[in-house]
């Protein structure tokens, strides 16, 4: 490491410490320079997404573009929640959230369960086979999964939604589960069983609380993919838009507004309600998103 | 409003308790024809999926490879063609090429780059910074947008006149050669550019997360050992960081290109001037015009193409995948 030598007058045996200090830390400044640059990149956009969203339509194309708009624009937040029937659109996001994870969630949990602890003929196979529809382009499954829903009637209901999510939709979850449960020793259980405890109540009593942290994770995860899901919305949801969830409407508003005089500021203020709810769940939950996108790359 | 959402929930109460049902007379007829209870306990457990499995996925790629030998609109019964459709797709659909060029422009571009930028962050990230935890929240960020969001972003931020933010950062470098400012989604040459950008932007913080942990499960007495011998910083790197993380970079190449090639939602909050990606070029066949015949041949086609791609990229693992406590040959 050659780094710049600080001025420092001084000798003495504790200050010979700090300067070496100050020394490592000033041969790292290019390294923390990047990184600001980095985290400005990433930054800069979010900034740019919230100042355009306080601003009136006059200062949207205003050059140079400022960065606090001033007078600032509150009542954007207000048109936009009017624009559209957002109240139902959040409602039905909310619903077809819950009702989704929920699923997602218990059928992960019973299926990883049954992969992890128990032997049987062909489970091997069976597992890589479903690795492996982790691989299959969702568009082979698309139209044929359309017209079944279409053949119960089901087009245009939150049932595609929610429904298919309790057949353990999610293989990845079922992966990382089963990964953990591997790695729980099995004397707890075996313990359990000798008392008389069936295999639910093990899973629920023993397994479940042990693995707690990647339940969340996978919770999480799972939230963030179903409160975002926009495929879906858009290929099984339609009119009235009272129907819609958030994503579907995002895009109905910038589909139907032409390219004339966007309103970029309304759109912005309705991607910013819409992010918040998985933007909150971020800052609470951040070990948890973090280490659950981690355990796929480290553990796979 | 109320009314959809109490019959929705009545189907999944209703389907909740049918797969249960399912589960319990499996666990008791595998009883009944003498097999163990281990066995029939776990295949019971493992049956929402594999039912899943046979509903959506087994039957649905039957399906749609038999759709996609046909004609079919939904309205009348399924007509079938023979290979006519992926005649039309190979030999002249030029809206299908310029598709393809597109998104596999995206995702050669996308996925590579994007990786060396992301090893290139959690590189930095590992040389034993202070608040590592700060840093990997910023750089994590982005990657909470859903795609989509940061695809109506990514299009303000580039708007084609000099009042879009990138464009005013750029003037000194656009204004010099002369030329007016960028028009990114709106000139066809620079469309590329402007979805690369975006996914730089949207998955970089995510691959350099998962990079940095992958760089932390590095053992240190392979470093200590390097500097024994005297190694410097590059020849540690190539001898000994690149090796012990290409296990997370394969992850994280076959991620990449599966999802690079399936890039769709993007596509959907951007109007570009022409063709767009495959899959919406696909959605569109199939949901705009009801040409769910060609879809589905569109679809087996891209299904080809990611089988290939994948299976290329796991042949040559053995040649660059490094495993711990594997002999290598």
């Amino acid at each position: 490491m050659s780094a710049p030598t600080a001025p420092v007058a001084a000798e003495g045996p504790g200050l010979r410490s700090s300067r070496e200090r100050l020394r490592r830390s000033l041969g790292k400044a290019p390294i923390y320079l990047l990184l600001c640059g980095g985290a400005a990149f990433a930054l800069v956009p979010f900034v740019w997404m919230l100042s355009t969203a306080l601003k009136t339509p006059g200062q949207l194309f205003k050059f140079p573009p400022e960065f606090i708009p001033n007078p600032v624009a509150w009542t954007n937040f207000a048109e936009a929640w009017t624009a559209l029937p957002f109240g139902a659109m959040i409602l039905n996001s909310v619903f077809v959230t819950t009702l989704a994870m929920f699923g997602e969630l218990c059928s992960a949990v019973i299926v990883a369960y049954g992969f992890a602890r128990f032997r049987f003929r062909f489970r091997n196979t069976l597992f890589l086979l479903m690795l492996s529809t982790m691989m299959l382009p969702w568009v082979v499954t698309l139209i044929p999964g359309f017209l079944i829903w279409k053949q119960f009637g089901l087009i245009n209901t939150f049932d595609p939604l929610t429904v298919g999510a309790l057949f353990a939709w999610g293989p990845f979850y079922i992966f990382l589960l089963r990964q953990f449960f591997l790695g729980v020793s099995r004397e707890l259980e075996e313990a359990a069983t000798v008392d008389g405890a069936n295999a639910l109540q093990v899973l629920w009593y023993v397994l479940l609380p042990l693995v707690k942290p990647v339940l969340l994770a996978v919770a999480v995860l799972s939230f963030q993919g179903n409160w975002n899901n926009f495929k879906g919305a858009l290929i099984y949801l339609g009119q009235p838009i009272e129907r819609f969830t958030l994503p579907l409407g995002l895009q109905f508003f910038q589909a139907s507004i032409g390219t004339e005089a966007p309103r970029w500021h309304l759109m912005m203020a309705m991607s910013l309600l819409m992010v918040i709810p998985v933007m909150i769940l971020f800052f609470l939950a951040q070990r948890q998103f973090i280490e659950g996108i981690q355990l796929g790359g480290v553990k796979g | 409003m109320f009314q959809w959402y109490a019959e929705t929930f009545g189907r999944y109460v209703f389907v909740a308790a049918a797969i249960v049902v399912v589960m319990l007379l499996t666990f008791r007829g595998l009883r009944a024809l003498g097999v163990r209870r281990e066995p029939a306990t776990g295949f019971a457990l493992i049956l929402p999926w594999f039912l899943g499995f046979l509903i959506w996925n087994l039957f649905p790629v039957a399906a749609s490879l038999y759709l996609s030998l046909t004609n079919y609109n939904v309205l009348q019964a399924p007509d079938l063609v023979g290979l006519a459709n992926y005649q039309k797709i190979l030999g002249d659909d030029e809206q299908f090429a310029a598709s393809l060029r597109l998104t596999m422009a995206y995702a050669a571009i996308s996925v590579p780059f994007g990786l060396v930028l992301s090893l290139f962050a959690a590189m930095l990230l590992n040389q034993g910074v202070r608040g590592v935890g700060l840093w990997r929240t910023l750089f994590y960020l982005p990657a909470v947008l859903p795609a989509f969001v940061a695809a109506l972003l990514w299009r303000l931020l580039l708007l084609p006149t000099r009042s879009g933010l990138v464009n005013t950062a750029t003037e000194p470098i656009w204004s010099r050669f002369g030329e007016g400012p960028t028009r990114w989604f709106l000139d066809p040459d620079t469309v590329l550019w402007g979805f690369v950008i975006m996914s730089f932007w949207g998955v970089f913080g995510a691959n350099t997360v998962i990079m940095l942990a992958g760089l932390k499960n590095i053992s240190k007495d392979l470093y200590e050992a390097a500097d024994v011998d005297g190694a410097g910083l590059l020849p540690k790197f190539r001898h000994i960081t690149i090796p012990q993380l290409t296990p997370t970079l394969f992850y994280l190449l076959i991620m990449g290109i599966i999802a690079g090639v399936q890039v769709f939602d993007q596509g959907l909050f951007v109007k570009v001037p022409r063709e767009n990606f495959l899959n919406v070029y696909l959605y569109i066949q199939g949901f705009t015009f009801f040409h769910m015949g060609y879809a589905s041949a569109i679809a087996w086609v891209m299904f080809v193409i990611i089988l290939v791609l994948t299976l290329a990229v796991f042949r040559s693992s053995q040649a660059w995948v490094y495993y711990e406590g594997e002999v290598r040959r």
